[in-house]
C-alpha cells in the first residue's frame, strides 16, 4: 500500500525528471527506484532494524516539496537562524536550502581555482556531469541496511529533490570546513535531499551539515553519500536541530578506499521522531573510520541510531563511539552492526554505545551486534545504560548548583567523551548551548 | 541577625532507624567547633543532613541558618544561604573541570557573573595557600585523584566559595602529616569574625593544627558533652569509654 502514491506516479515521476532536464542514467535510476518503492510495504517492528521504532507510513503522505530553481540571497537577507548559525560556524563555503530551494551559495574564488565544487546537486549534473555520473548512488542506493531492498532508500533514491555537491580534487586540503545548511519553514511537507561528497586522491576537507527550522509539522528524508578515494580524509559532521513536529530520516554511507580516513560525527537533537543510520564500508587496506554520535532526546521525543561497520577489505580499522541522554519521557535507541567479511583479515572494530537517562520515563535500548566472518581479527563492542548519578548531583548542589544545571553539567560531560575527539570547537559549543536548552525545557 | 548556626532538637532517621536522636548544637560565627565521637556515633550524618543529603529523613528539628530555618530547603539552595560540607569521600566527576566547575558553583553562590580576574584571583590565593600545582585545576573534578588530593580539593573549593559556616566531615581520614598541616593550613586561612566551622574527627590529631575554640563529644546521636581544647585532648588520652559510663550512653 501507498499513501503518498496518492500524489505520486511513475508518470509524475518521469514528467518531472523531464522538466528537470535530467540526463537519461538518472531518469533511469529514479524509475527503478520508484518501482522498488512501490512494491515494498513500509518496515514494521517485526524487522530486527526497526524493532524499537514505529514507522507511520501517515509521516510520508504528505504534499512533496518541489524541486524550485534556485534564488540566491545576500548573506544578510537569510533567515535569521540560519545567518546566526553560517557567523558562528567557521565555514567558508557554504549552502543554504530553504524549503528544499537553494537560497545562497558561496565558495570563495581561490578554492574554485584548484578545481573545488561546491553545488547544488542540479546545478552540478549540469555543469560537472563527469563527477557526478559514477558516483551518484554509488554509496547509497535503494537497498537496504539487512535486506536487499529498502522502502526509504528506495523513496529518497526515487525522489530527491534537492541537495549538495561537494567535490574536492585530488591532492587539495582545505582548511576551513563547508557548511550546507537545510533550513524549514513550510510545515505539512515531504521533502528529500540526497547530499554527495567525493574526496578525490589524498585531498583533505571538512563537511558540516545541519538541519533547522522552528517547531512545524514536517518530513525529511536525507542522504548522504561518501567516496573517499584512496589517502582522502573527511571530517564529516550531520546535525539534526529541526524544530518539534519533525520528523527526520537520515541514511548515510561511506565508501572508504585505501588509507582513506574519515572522521564522522551524527548529532540528534532536534525533531520529534528521527531515525539515523550510518555507515562505512571499508573497501581498501588501511582505511579508518571513526563514527562518533551524541544525542539528546527530551519531552516527547524518540530518536534512532542505527551504525554500521561493513569491513570487506583486510587491514582496515573502524571505531563507534555514540553516547546520549534522554530526560523527560524522551527516548533513545541504538542498533549497530560490525560486519567483517571473509576477506577482512587483520581487522580492528570497535563499537560502543553510552546512555544517560535523567528521569524514571526516559528510556534507552541499546543492541550492538558483531557478525564475523574473518578468524584473524579485534573486535569489541560493549553498551551501557545508567540513571545520572544522585552521588555526583549532590556533590555538585552542596556547592550551589541547581539541580537543572548540575543535570546539563553532567550531560556535557557525559558527552564530553565523544565530543572531545572532534577538532571543530564551535561546533561543539552550539551542541552544548542545545542540549543545555533542551534541559532547561525538560 | 544572628550569625550562627544552630541545630535544635533534630532526629534523623534511615530507613525508619533513627541515627540522630536530638542534637543539640550552635556554632556561632567566627568560632570553630570540634565534633568528636565514636565510630557510628552518627557525626558524619549530622553533616550530611545539615548539608541537605536527600537520603535522610528529618523527623523533627530545626536547621537556623542566622536564624533562619532550612531543614525544607534543597541543598543547593542551602549552599547559596553560605553552608559547606567538605565530603569525607569526595565524588568524582569525569568530564568536570575543578576550574568550570568553581567558576559555576561561585556564580551561583553570588547570583551573578564572577570577573575572571576575580575568579582566577581567588584560585590563585587558595592554590598558594595549599602549596598546590596550578595544573589540578585543569584536571576534572577529583578524577582519579588520591586520597590527599580529594582532601586538598575540597578545601581548595572552601576557600574559593568563603561559605560563612563549614562543616569538614573526616578531612584528616586518609591524610599523612603533610598533607595535614597544608589541609589545616587552607582552613586556618579561612578563620575570622564571620566564618564558623564544624569540624568533625574521630581522632585529637587535626585539632593539634586546627585549634578549636569548643569540642562537643556525640554518643549514639547525641550531643553528650561539650567542653574546651582540653576534652579533645582528654579524649586522645583516654579513649571514649570512660565518656559512656559516665553518661550512660
Amino acid at each position: 500500500m501507498n499513501e503518498i502514491a496518492t500524489s505520486l506516479s511513475l508518470e509524475s515521476l518521469r514528467q518531472r525528471s523531464k522538466q528537470r532536464g535530467e540526463p537519461a542514467w538518472l531518469a533511469a535510476a529514479r524509475e527503478r527506484a520508484w518501482r522498488i518503492f512501490e512494491r515494498l510495504d513500509w518496515p514494521t517492528r517485526k524487522n530486527e532494524a526497526w524493532r524499537y521504532t514505529d514507522l507511520d507510513p501517515a509521516w510520508f503522505a504528505l504534499d512533496l516539496e518541489e524541486t524550485r530553481p534556485a534564488e540566491l540571497r545576500q548573506r544578510d537577507e537569510l533567515p535569521r537562524a540560519v545567518r546566526e548559525r553560517l557567523a558562528e560556524s567557521d565555514a567558508e563555503a557554504a549552502l543554504v536550502f530553504e524549503d528544499g530551494r537553494l537560497v545562497y551559495a558561496h565558495l570563495p574564488a581561490e578554492l574554485s581555482a584548484k578545481g573545488v565544487v561546491l553545488s547544488d546537486l542540479a546545478g552540478a549534473l549540469e555543469d560537472h556531469g563527469e563527477h557526478v555520473e559514477g558516483a551518484l548512488y554509488q554509496a547509497v542506493t535503494e537497498t537496504g541496511l539487512q535486506g536487499p531492498e529498502d522502502k526509504l532508500a528506495a523513496l529518497n533514491a526515487a525522489l530527491w529533490g534537492y541537495g549538495a555537491f561537494v567535490y574536492v580534487p585530488a591532492g587539495v586540503t582545505l582548511e576551513a570546513p563547508i557548511g550546507v545548511f537545510h533550513y524549514a519553514a513550510r510545515p505539512g511537507k515531504l521533502s528529500l535531499s540526497r547530499t554527495l561528497i567525493v574526496l578525490d586522491d589524498n585531498a583533505e576537507a571538512t563537511f558540516i551539515e545541519e538541519y533547522l527550522s522552528e517547531e512545524l509539522a514536517r518530513t525529511h528524508v536525507a542522504v548522504g553519500e561518501l567516496l573517499l578515494r584512496p589517502g582522502a580524509r573527511l571530517r564529516h559532521a550531520g546535525v539534526q536541530t529541526w524544530g518539534a513536529g519533525a520528523h527526520h530520516f537520515h541514511r548515510q554511507r561511506a565508501l572508504l578506499e585505501r588509507d582513506a580516513v574519515l572522521l564522522d560525527l551524527a548529532v540528534n537533537l532536534g525533531g520529534s521522531l528521527a531515525r539515523t543510520e550510518v555507515a562505512s564500508e571499508l573497501v581498501g587496506p588501511g582505511a579508518d573510520s571513526e563514527m562518533l554520535g551524541v544525542y539528546f532526546a527530551g519531552r516527547d521525543q524518540h530518536l534512532d541510531h542505527y551504525t554500521t561497520q561493513h569491513h570487506v577489505s583486510a587491514q582496515a580499522r573502524s571505531d563507534v563511539y555514540y553516547k546520549g541522554a534522554a530526560a523527560a519521557n524522551g527516548r533513545v535507541v541504538y542498533q549497530g552492526l560490525i560486519q567483517l567479511e571473509p576477506t577482512a583479515q587483520k581487522t580492528d572494530a570497535y563499537q560502543t554505545n553510552r546512555n544517560l537517562l535523567l528521569s524514571r520515563e526516559a528510556r534507552a535500548e541499546s543492541v550492538p551486534q558483531l557478525e564475523i566472518a574473518a578468524n584473524d581479527v579485534r573486535c569489541s563492542h560493549g553498551s551501557s545504560t545508567a540513571p545520572v548519578d544522585e552521588e555526583q548531583l549532590f556533590y555538585l548542589a552542596t556547592r550551589g548548583i541547581p539541580r537543572v544545571q548540575a543535570q546539563q553539567l553532567l550531560v556535557a560531560a557525559f558527552l564530553e567523551e565523544v565530543l572531545g575527539r572532534v577538532p571543530l570547537e564551535k561546533l561543539r559549543l552550539h551542541i552544548a548551548r542545545i542540549i543545555e536548552g533542551r534541559l532547561s525545557a525538560s | 541577625m544572628t550569625k550562627t548556626l544552630e541545630i535544635r532538637d533534630l532526629w534523623v532517621n534511615v530507613e525508619d532507624t533513627p541515627i540522630l536522636k536530638g542534637v543539640n548544637l550552635t556554632l556561632p560565627r567566627g568560632e570553630v567547633h570540634a565534633l568528636m565521637g565514636p565510630n557510628g556515633a552518627g557525626k558524619s550524618t549530622l553533616g550530611k543532613v545539615i548539608a541537605g543529603d536527600p537520603s535522610y529523613e528529618v523527623v523533627r528539628g530545626q536547621i537556623l541558618l542566622d536564624g533562619e530555618d532550612i531543614a525544607e530547603l534543597e541543598p543547593d539552595e542551602r549552599a547559596r544561604k553560605g553552608l559547606f560540607l567538605a565530603f569525607q569521600y569526595p565524588v568524582e566527576v569525569p568530564g568536570v573541570t575543578i576550574a568550570n566547575f568553581l567558576r559555576l558553583a561561585l556564580q551561583a553562590r553570588y547570583g551573578q557573573e564572577v570577573p575572571l580576574t576575580e575568579f582566577y584571583g581567588k584560585l590563585q590565593r587558595a592554590i598558594e595557600t595549599l602549596e598546590w600545582d596550578e595544573a589540578y585545576v585543569t584536571r576534572y573534578l577529583n578524577e582519579g585523584f588520591s586520597g590527599g588530593e580529594k582532601k586538598r580539593n575540597e578545601i581548595l573549593q572552601l576557600m574559593v566559595l568563603e561559605p560563612a559556616y563549614a562543616i569538614l566531615d573526616e578531612t584528616d581520614s586518609g591524610l599523612d602529616i603533610d598533607a595535614l598541616k597544608v589541609v589545616a593550613k587552607g582552613v586556618n586561612a579561612m578563620r575570622g569574625p564571620e566564618f564558623g566551622a564544624l569540624v568533625i574527627t574521630h581522632y585529637q590529631r587535626l585539632l593539634n593544627y586546627i585549634v578549636p575554640d569548643v569540642v562537643h563529644v556525640m554518643m549514639d546521636g547525641r550531643i553528650v558533652k561539650t567542653g574546651g581544647r582540653e576534652l579533645a585532648l582528654e579524649l586522645e588520652e583516654r579513649g571514649y569509654d570512660w565518656l559512656k559510663e559516665e553518661v550512660g550512653a
